[in-house]
């Protein structure tokens, strides 16, 4: 019985270890470049010999070429993020809860052609994308990536709380009627408050999926005062003589908000996210 | 308070009909249960008084004005739900005051009738407490303080108690008797258990299939049952029934004389009931004891007569063992006579 356990256990820790090898390395290489010098970065050690916060200080004093838009492009990466996740948030919830507590006509279609856009890559959108948002004139506006995330993000999002949303018990909307609430009343005090937990999880999901985009960011806008600081970042490439010390610090920097949010929403994330994911 | 009068309703969910033409009657304060077995349409008919169900065909009214057309919050009523449907993020006392909240009541008002039904229903000490912090009987009482709170026209009821163990199902059979007494609200009840129609109820609606089997008292239903359906479905232990054929003022069944007071023509095969209280002990049917069950106040015996097993109950202590052959006098006041066919009284 023990035997068997350990056994089990075991394998486990086969398959954990590769993977947290696999997670772990490029981070601590990134952290690693982060606290070297510039001509201690490649030496190869797995430890410089002078540690250094230097590289964050020029970061923070926007004092390289490629970093004088750096407060202003991690403000936007923000600001376009939070946006995105909010109106998808909307967007999601205000579907979800009338396809599966009002049962609109229509919902199940909707529902197909969410799951339908899965089909097609979001690259392959990337070009038409760009025109539509030529043709509205939003090209370098920061709107332009903040719709264009939505449309991303929306279809995914709506099928998670519609499935989420199925698993209210129906009697809490009948009771609510009796009662006496309006549709908007059912939404506004029972939907919402039990919806909590998958809206926290949605929420961060389209923030962190709009923080991480580089494609349509890179397409949509151009202007240094416009880019989210995953643009900002590739910048940094366009040299033969990159100053990867500098990269790979702004890097752990843009790393680290995704981090904070992940830990601090973690108990909705996996609850949430997998909520409705399997049927009960 | 207020009369309900259901008008000839049917229903279908697509091509499956379940409600076949009701009509029913319900008396402003009156308590009426709606029973019947699983499947029989009962839930769908509270559910379109609630305004939860759409009406197929007929008409429902309230207090005289018909509510077909109405949504469920413009028809005052109240419901309890069997799964007491409370909502998790409100406290008890705010999920009594919830229907006043959205009437848009004063705070004051609102507090003040909590507290009142609160107090009715014991629930003081639970008013701050969420509905997961709460046992069974305790939530049932918040779904029916839930309802107190409104003072609605009609109360409706769907199987509150079967969520709950024996014991406190009669506490609570007991209590929501109670509260009807001291409310006298007009109240629709729907529950699959006879007993608490039985004991419930100022009347019946028995229902099987779509249909009103018989309507009456408890006690009517119980002496005069309407048909076979309702002579098997009301009283416990359920009546004995079994074929036979009239002849000479008797039932010849199962190799001996049955007698009974109702008529019918000589020679016509009819069912024969009877209740198994309805047996004296001394000179009449031979009956082999199979089984013995005391229960203390009464005892239970099932017997075998010609190749049929029947119950029988006696008061107190029975001496009877298995294997004894006893001989049983069928009282025959109380037997009755159904026509074999078509199952309805003679
Ligand atoms: N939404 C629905 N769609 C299709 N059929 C339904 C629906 N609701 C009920 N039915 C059918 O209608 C019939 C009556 O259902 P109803 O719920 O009224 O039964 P009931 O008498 O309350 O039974 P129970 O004691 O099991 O609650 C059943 O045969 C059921 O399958
Ligand atoms: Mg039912």
């Amino acid at each position: 019985m023990t035997n068997r356990k350990l056994l089990s256990e075991a394998k486990l820790w086969l398959v954990a270890i590769p993977v947290l090898l696999w997670t772990l390395i490029p981070i601590y290489h990134i952290f690693l470049f982060s606290i070297s010098t510039k001509d201690s970065a490649f030496s190869g050690r797995l430890w410089p010999d002078h540690p250094t916060l230097h590289n964050f200080v020029t970061v923070f004093k926007q004092e390289h070429f490629y970093l004088h838009h750096f407060w202003n492009q991690i403000w936007n990466s923000l600001w376009i993020a939070v946006a995105a996740g909010a109106i998808t948030l909307a967007i999601a919830t205000c579907a979800a809860f009338s396809i599966s507590r009002l049962k609109a006509k229509g919902g199940r279609t909707v529902m197909n052609a969410a799951l339908f856009t899965y089909f097609i890559p979001a690259a392959f959108l990337a070009v038409p994308m760009y025109k539509a948002m030529g043709t509205y004139g939003l090209l370098n506006n920061r709107w332009s990536l903040v719709l264009a995330m939505v449309t991303l993000a929306a279809p995914y999002a709506i099928w998670v709380l519609k499935q989420a949303s199925d698993k209210l018990p129906w009697e809490l909307d009948e009771a609510a009627r009796i009662d006496g609430a309006t549709p908007l009343q059912l939404f506004r005090l029972v939907y919402l408050p039990l919806m909590v937990p998958s809206l926290v999880a949605i929420f961060t999901y389209a923030l962190l999926l709009t923080w991480n985009e580089y494609l349509y960011a890179f397409l949509l806008l151009s202007h240094e005062n416009t880019i989210p600081l995953a643009v900002g970042l590739g910048h940094f490439l366009a040299s033969d003589d990159s100053p990867w010390e500098i990269l790979m610090a702004t890097a752990l920097i843009y790393g680290l908000p995704p981090a904070a949010i992940y830990y601090a929403f973690r108990r909705y994330m996996v609850g949430g996210l997998t909520a409705g994911a399997v049927k009960s | 308070m207020a009369t309900v009068v259901f008008d000839s309703i049917f229903k279908s969910f697509g091509s499956t009909k379940v409600l076949h033409g009701i009509s029913l009657d319900i008396a402003n304060g009156e308590f009426m249960v709606l029973v019947g077995p699983s499947g029989c349409g009962k839930s769908t008919l509270l559910r379109m008084l609630a305004g939860l169900e759409d009406i197929g065909g007929g008409t429902i009214a309230i207090d005289g004005r018909v509510v077909n057309d109405l949504d469920s919050k413009d028809r005052d009523i109240a419901m309890v739900f069997q799964s007491y449907a409370l909502y998790p993020h409100m406290t008890v006392g705010e999920n009594m005051g919830f229907s006043l909240r959205l009437r848009n009541d004063e705070r004051k008002r609102i507090e003040d009738r909590v507290a009142h039904a609160a107090r009715i229903l014991n629930l003081e000490p639970y008013l701050k407490r969420y509905p997961r912090e709460l046992s069974g009987g305790q939530r049932q009482r918040v779904a029916m303080g839930r309802a107190i709170v409104r003072d609605p026209k009609v109360f409706l009821f769907d199987e509150p108690l079967s969520n709950l163990d024996a014991k406190l199902r009669v506490a609570m059979r007991a209590e929501i008797k109670a509260l009807h007494q001291r409310l006298k609200t007009t109240t629709v009840y729907v529950t699959h258990d006879q007993v608490e129609a039985m004991t419930m109820a100022d009347r019946i609606a028995v229902m099987n299939d779509g249909r009103i089997e018989q309507l009456g008292r408890p006690l009517e239903l119980y002496d005069r049952p309407a048909n076979l359906f309702v002579a098997q479905f009301i009283g416990s232990p359920a009546m004995n029934v079994f074929d036979g054929t009239y002849r000479n003022g008797a039932v010849e069944a199962l190799g001996a004389r049955w007698p009974c007071s109702a008529k019918a023509h000589e020679g016509q095969p009819v069912k024969y009931g009877i209740r198994p209280v309805h047996f004296d002990f001394g000179s009449g049917v031979e009956a082999e004891v199979v089984v013995v069950e005391p229960m203390g106040a009464e005892t239970e015996l099932v017997v075998k007569i010609g190749g049929q097993s029947l119950t029988v109950a006696t008061h107190g202590r029975s001496p009877a063992a298995p294997g004894d052959r006893i001989s049983l006098a069928p009282n025959a006041k109380h037997a009755h006579l159904f026509d074999a066919a078509s199952g309805a009284r003679l």
